[in-house]
């Protein structure tokens, strides 16, 4: 498909992250929120500002974190795990560029399996493309960026990069972010709820970060836990086989 | 002229060490690396091409060292054991990527060539995971071959291959390492590295044990006798003739022939023809009964 | 009969008799191997047996997990009461605290076995195809009660250890029982949920991956679709309450969480818990936790049933 070397990188790794059942997972938090928002538009709840709730707190909360998560720990995870990321690695491909060209398809494949479906259901849910659905599409978009460096981060660093991510999503995000104010400056879903937030000014979000401090935070994060990545890439290890 | 070499070194995991100072060269032609399972060929095979850094001692490849640097797999090629390749690319797809991650000016035309030194064109617009064990091998050496690597490391690179595929890769090898590159391959079957190679590392439980031509090194090895096998018209007699000599040190009447375990190579050998001369015994045919890497070996490993 | 060495005999092959003897004793038969199955099942799902970083996670979220009983009972013991309840204990903190544990040692038990390709092991044993799926539950389902119960055991110690007679403790252990018997719905339903999904999967990664989207998912969704359908969200219990609407009493079905919640409320639970109480509803509630245990329990029989298990 692409030619040089990133193409080559981004190629063989989209096509293996598409590839098999695993699309299915992806897509299945995104069909949830659709559908969810469709049922409720028919179902005319009471609640006004119902959208902003499970746009919001569903779809930053638990859609974009976890379909990121899926997709990001994949992109480098499945070719560690199962070593044949050695044949990408016995080359003179700069790590920078495995790390920089797999991030960039996770991100993009986030994108599309986060953004689009919540745009999709905030028009269907507010009828229109209001001020709403244009922050929620580009909190998602930052979001998509931001969460996939960190877990093509945790993918170098552990083999048990889902099971790690996970722990970061339930005890980080969602347990402390809930109650410590001090996690939130370390948390990437308020980074995009804030991002959202400068867009759609929508208090339901509980957005409790402003934009600057959004931005430049998930800016220093994803700069930071690349460059990290970078750099456990270029000491990759194969274990000896112990037969 | 690409060599490798290693000057002390040792790779240890918390307690357990894996290569235990190890020091040797390895030039142009084809080296066997050989060894029981577990004795640390995959970990210093890992070492060499740069994939594990060395817990001590300096490792240089063609002058430089292979950990962290990319640079060098313009020159090298590495063969992993491990079986896992993207078995949803064809074999033709993997070889071309793997020539444009070298950035060859003619990728396609490159990964033909090396698809066509390993006798998969007929294969190769098929996907990988429909490959037997031994293609998948096939495919993956022509990865290796495809920027023409002076450099080529295997890692037990015939595993499941059927022999008319081993001894094909055998043969290309070989003219590989004629044409002046270094190749280094390891193996636990010591058929395949005595038939393969001349020059062979001996690794047992992360220690070099034994290095250069294995019948030099069976030489070397003094301390242990020399078995003969003798066919001649009198063995008995010629037998006890021969227990008084001090250059044997056993003598044995088998359905196939005089054994004889001499503990002076030299000695023996010069002493032989006369021996049967005086004894008016004719010789008919003297065999070394060990010449074969495999005593080499089990004596190394009981050693 | 052993031929002489080196000597081969004019007719071919021999057979040699290096003193292999066939063993005679007892075979312990197929309660024996269940039994092993649930030991060793209930060892690897806590990590034991595994080198260090088996046991990360699980210790983690045991700790976690028992620390509110911990600080209640020294609250208790500076005089204070105990506020954490037996039945629903710190409700968000059980659903992160398990869906951590399962979605990541659920796969330890199924997953792995699928991967490495050992099943046709167990099964030339005389192991019946269901006794093997059975013994990983159970053993997971008693991992899951220790998870839940031994926090409760230890706040109720706590309390009693301050306690003023014997009423007060007999009020406690009154207290007591419901809330591990609710706890036993928790461990079953959830293992059995965790369990199955795990079993779909050989790669550890898309087991974890799909276990932590139902249950999270189904979660939030529950939390949020009852705020939206008109519930007293989570906000504190006021007095002389409306009922809320049917929307709210009905969210909890979508989450396995909520739903044994709705149980323990139609049982005539009455601590606070995450969702409204389902009043009218509290029967659909009991139908929901029979369909979601009946079907997790469907799909482990049916993926361990195929005859093809390589």
């Amino acid at each position: 498909m692409f030619s040089g070397q990133a193409g080559t990188v981004a190629s063989i790794t989209l096509r293996a992250t598409m590839g098999r059942k695993r699309a299915f997972l992806f897509a299945l938090p995104a069909v949830i929120l659709i559908l969810i928002t469709a049922l409720l538009k028919i179902a005319h709840p009471s609640a006004p500002d119902w959208p902003s709730a499970i746009l919001g707190e569903f779809g930053f909360a638990v859609v974009l974190p976890l379909t990121a998560l899926i997709i990001g720990t994949s992109v480098l995870g499945a070719e560690i795990d199962d070593g044949s990321v050695v044949h990408l690695l016995a080359t003179p491909v700069r790590r920078s560029t495995v790390i920089i060209s797999k991030f960039a398809v996770g991100a993009v494949l986030t994108m599309l399996f986060t953004a689009v479906p919540e745009v999709i259901a905030a028009v269907i849910a507010t009828g229109g493309l209001t001020r709403l659905a244009e922050g929620l599409f580009v909190g998602a978009l930052a979001g998509s960026v931001i969460y996939n460096a960190v877990f093509v981060m945790i993918s170098v660093l552990t083999t048990r990069a889902i099971a790690v991510g996970l722990l970061y999503l339930l005890v980080w995000e969602s347990l402390l972010g809930n109650f410590v104010s001090g996690a939130r400056i370390l948390s990437v879903e308020q980074y995009s709820l804030g991002i959202a937030n400068s867009i759609a000014s929508d208090s339901n979000l509980n957005a409790h970060l402003g934009v600057v401090t959004a931005v430049v935070m998930g800016a220093i994060v994803t700069a930071g836990t690349l460059i990290l990545a970078v750099r456990r890439l270029s000491a990759f290890s194969l274990k000896g086989d112990t037969v | 002229m690409t060599t490798i070499e290693l000057a002390n070194v040792s790779r240890w995991y918390g307690n357990v060490v894996a290569i235990n100072d190890i020091t040797m060269t390895i030039g142009p032609g084809v080296t066997g690396l050989l060894g029981p399972n577990g004795a640390g060929k995959s970990t210093l095979l890992h070492l060499i091409s740069g994939f594990l850094e060395p817990s001590r001692g300096t490792l240089t490849v063609a002058g430089a060292p292979s950990w962290r640097n990319p640079d060098l797999y313009r020159r090298l090629g590495l063969v992993p054991e491990r079986p896992s390749v993207y078995g949803f690319l064809t074999g033709q797809e993997f070889v071309r990527a793997t020539a444009r991650l070298h950035q060859l000016r003619d990728p396609d035309r490159a990964a033909d060539r090396a698809i066509g030194i390993v006798e998969m064109a007929e294969a190769q617009h098929r996907r990988i995971s429909t490959y037997s064990k031994g293609m998948r091998q096939r495919i993956k050496v022509a990865a290796a071959l495809v920027h023409d690597p002076e450099l080529l490391l295997l890692d037990e690179p015939f595993n499941g291959m059927d022999p008319r595929q081993r001894l094909h890769m055998m043969d290309l090898l070989e003219a590989l390492g004629d044409e002046g590159r270094t190749i280094l391959f390891s193996s636990h079957i010591l058929e395949e590295v005595e038939r393969l190679s001349g020059t062979i590392q001996v690794i047992v439980a992360g220690r070099l044990a034994a290095s250069g031509d294995f019948r030099a090194i069976r030489r070397l090895m003094t301390s242990r006798p020399h078995v003969f096998l003798l066919h001649t018209s009198d063995d008995r007699r010629i037998g006890s003739a021969l227990i008084g000599s001090p250059a044997v040190t056993g003598v044995e009447m088998t359905g196939r022939g005089l054994q004889v375990k001499a503990s002076d190579y030299g000695a023996f050998s010069r002493q032989i023809a006369g021996l049967t001369r005086d004894q008016g015994v004719q010789l008919r045919a003297l065999l070394p009964e060990d010449e074969s890497l495999e005593s080499v070996f089990a004596y190394l490993v009981e050693s | 009969m052993t031929a002489e060495h080196g000597a081969l005999p004019a007719s071919g092959g021999v057979i040699h008799d290096i003193g292999y003897r066939r063993y005679t004793g007892l075979r312990l038969g197929r309660p024996a191997i269940i039994r092993a199955l649930v030991w060793h099942s209930l060892r690897s799902s806590v990590g034991i047996g595994r080198g260090a970083k088996a046991k990360i996670i699980p210790v983690i979220v045991f700790v976690v997990m028992c620390l509110p009983a911990v600080a209640n009972a020294v609250a208790v013991a500076q005089g204070g009461h105990r506020l954490v309840p037996y039945d629903t204990y710190l409700f968000g903190l059980r659903v992160l605290v398990l869906i951590i544990f399962i979605a990541a040692q659920a796969p330890e038990l199924v997953s792995r076995d699928l991967r490495s390709h050992v099943l046709p092991l167990y099964f030339c044993r005389p192991l019946r195809r269901l006794d093997y799926p059975l013994a990983k539950l159970t053993a997971f389902i008693l991992a899951c009660l220790a998870l839940i119960e031994i926090p409760l055991l230890l706040l109720y110690l706590g309390t009693i250890a301050q306690a003023s007679g014997p009423s007060a403790i007999w009020a406690q252990t009154r207290a007591l029982i419901p809330g591990l018997l609710i706890g036993l719905l928790w461990a079953v339903l959830l293992a059995a949920i965790g369990l199955a999904l795990a079993s779909l999967s050989g790669r550890r990664a898309y087991a974890t991956g799909s276990i932590a989207i139902y249950f999270f998912l189904t979660w939030i969704l529950a939390g949020l679709l009852d705020t939206i359908g008109g519930g007293r969200g989570r906000g504190p219990l006021t007095e002389g309450a409306v009922p809320a609407a049917a929307g709210a009493r009905l969210s909890g079905l979508v989450s396995p969480f909520t739903t044994v919640d709705g149980v323990r409320q139609w049982l005539g639970g009455t601590s606070r818990g995450p969702i409204p109480p389902p009043g009218g509803y509290g029967p659909l509630y009991g139908v929901m936790f029979l369909l979601l245990l009946a079907g997790a329990l469907g799909l482990l029989a049916a993926r361990y049933r195929k005859a093809d298990l390589t």
